[in-house]
């Protein structure tokens, strides 16, 4: 009986070890995070439909029925990546993502010039650079310096009603998630 | 010998399952660490930030969620009513109160994967603040039902477990000292169509 007590006993503190480690280790073996589920989507530099609206199931989940959503995968180490979307929406927002999904930045069309969405995604090293001579086309553009190399780049867009569908639509269709040359 | 085996083996399955399940719990769970509850409404600030508890970490990775960022909004989810009792489709709720400073919000009646329930009409579960009526105070009461109702309505239709989303978008109540002193409508249960 005694024996049985420790047993469970020992059981009890393996669980505690067991629930921790797998916590743990949820995160790096995921195969059902963001980035992977985008992977199995599109290519690096590929601008992707998140909502349901372009056929299919969202890619990712959490997407609010009232937006349309889209992302691109980038890698930094290849180079600074630039994103443009043209046109007038109601809102939009973008966020910067690292590999396992964590929000590194954001912000919304009030902080661009003109609400034009026009941003470089580059790495601290790479910001040093450009400082040194800033080319004439980036001049409107935000940067966001983020030290990572994968990265998930998302922007979001209102839809307030019906009306606004094919506006909205054709703002994220006409996004582009380039490669920077410097 | 067998027995020290058995006993071996007892405890490696209690070591195992035990710490399996209670992750797999914990990560279910809608309500955790983190979380910041305003009457029947929660939200979770950190989550899918570098400064989030191993849970918020583990969830945003096992759903493949990408949280929104502090400078586009921020979701609260109920789950039960101002009675307590647990949210259904079936049931009809009416929303009031005032609603904290944003650009807009939107609110929609989702199911068990948060993703906006299936009415199988034209009309999504889902309203916006510019197109609902205020009352004189500013304060919005929304109908929530299957049935048609005069003022704001919110269709909802079919039965199960049922959750309201409230997002905030551009707002200053997602940067954590704006939290302090916000209040959020109340959701009453109106009566059952059992």
């Amino acid at each position: 009986m005694r024996k049985l007590l420790h047993t469970v006993l020992l059981g009890l503190l393996g669980a505690g070890i067991v629930h921790i480690v797998v916590l743990m280790l949820v995160p790096e073996f995921s195969e059902r995070d963001a980035w992977s589920r985008l992977a199995m989507a599109s290519d690096l530099y590929k601008m992707t439909r998140l909502d349901a609206e372009a056929g299919g199931a969202p890619v990712v989940k959490s997407v609010d029925p009232l937006f349309y959503a889209a992302a691109c995968r980038f890698d930094l180490a290849e180079g600074m990546v630039r994103v443009k979307a043209p046109g007038n929406v109601p809102f939009w927002s973008v966020s910067v993502y690292d590999r396992s999904g964590h929000n590194l930045y954001s912000f919304n069309d009030h902080s661009a010039t003109g609400g034009v969405l026009d941003t470089v995604v580059l790495t601290p090293a790479q910001m040093i650079d450009v400082r040194r001579e800033l080319p004439e086309e980036l001049q409107g553009a935000i940067f966001v310096e983020a030290p990572i190399e994968e990265g998930i780049f998302v922007i979001r867009s209102f839809v307030p009603d019906d009306s606004w569908k094919p506006v909205v639509s054709q703002f994220l269709e006409q996004s582009s998630c380039q490669l920077q040359d410097y | 010998m067998l027995k020290n085996a058995f006993l071996t083996l007892v405890a490696l399955a209690i070591a195992i399952g035990g710490g399996g399940g209670s992750v797999w719990y914990a990560l279910k769970a809608q309500d955790g660490v983190g979380a910041i509850r305003i009457g029947q409404w929660t939200a979770f600030p950190e989550i899918g930030t570098q400064a989030a508890d191993p849970y918020s970490k583990a969830r945003v990775a096992r759903e493949g969620v990408l949280a929104l960022g502090r400078a586009e909004g921020l979701s609260f989810i109920a789950e039960r009513d101002a009675g307590g009792d647990q949210l259904r489709r079936e049931c009809a709720y009416t929303i009031e109160g005032s609603f904290p400073t944003a650009r807009f919000w939107t609110l929609y009646a989702a199911d068990q994967s948060l993703g906006v329930v299936d009415t199988d009409k034209p009309r999504l579960a889902a309203l916006q603040s510019y197109q609902v009526l205020r009352q004189p105070d500013n304060s919005v009461i929304i109908t929530v039902g299957n049935r048609p109702a005069p003022g704001n309505w919110l269709l909802t239709d079919g039965f199960g477990r049922m959750y309201f989303v409230l997002t905030f978008y551009d707002t200053p109540i997602a940067s954590s000292t704006g939290l302090s002193d916000v209040t959020l409508p109340r959701i009453v249960k109106a009566g059952c169509n059992a």
